[in-house]
């Protein structure tokens, strides 16, 4: 399969053409919540597959990669609020709305579930990104989204 | 483990800016209360564990299939 570096801004965006960017690396310099080691990674889209999706794949550990998406596909009320704080760790200026993106697992069943509970938001001039919880939002680790079938897990 | 009693609105100081106050125990529930900078993240230990095993579970080889066949499921829900 081809692969092709996005920017950070294309899972959003309708352009896909990446390579007038030096946005495509993301730095998490907290790292992800519990695994605090997991601080650079970088955006890779598959060809042929919508915009929508990507591997965040790790730079500090090749065997660390998460697909992740953009979660108002999923459910088009979704928000993930910032606090002033969260606004200032990312360096958002007034007015600049982050990236939100939140991470698809396949579990053993076959499920595909969506964390909404735990989004990862990024500045979208910068890279630089990091891990909410949405504490009280009612929000789940496992929002289901869909089945997959064995045909198209192999 | 650092073992310590304490009773109702008395408080704890963690490193001379975190303050955990006991602000009242009702059974087997104890209220706390926690005043801390704002760059320190406050979350209840099951939250933090969930969202790590999330992310654990996500980062692992079996939970990624190509992203066609994502995309394929995404399209026919």
């Amino acid at each position: 399969m081809t692969v092709t570096v996005t920017t950070a801004t294309s899972l959003d965006a309708s352009s896909s053409d990446a390579s007038d960017s030096a946005t495509d690396a993301l730095m998490f310099p907290s790292g992800l919540v519990g695994c605090a080691d997991w601080k650079r990674f970088v955006l890779i889209s598959a060809e042929g597959t919508p915009l929508q999706l990507a591997y965040m794949q790790s730079l500090d550990d090749p065997n660390i990669a998460l697909v992740v998406t953009n979660p108002s596909q999923l459910d088009p009320h979704y928000a993930a609020p910032l606090s002033l704080e969260d606004r200032a760790d990312l360096g958002l200026s007034d007015g600049t709305q982050p990236l939100v993106y939140c991470t698809l697992t396949v579990g053993g069943d076959g499920w595909l579930t969506a964390n909404l509970l735990g989004p990862l938001v990024v500045n979208p001039l910068t890279g630089t990104g990091k891990q909410l919880v949405l504490v009280d939002s009612g929000y789940s680790t496992q929002f289901p989204v869909t089945q997959l079938v064995n045909a198209q897990i192999a | 483990m650092l073992v310590l009693s304490r009773k109702p609105d008395q408080s704890l100081l963690l490193g001379g800016e975190i303050t955990v106050t006991v602000l009242s125990i009702d059974g087997d529930r104890v209220k706390l209360g926690v005043t801390a900078p704002r760059h320190i993240t406050v979350l209840r230990e099951e939250i933090f564990k969930q969202v790590q095993s999330a992310n654990a579970g996500a980062a692992s080889a079996s939970a990624r299939p190509p992203l066609a066949a994502i995309a394929s499921a995404l399209r026919s829900r």
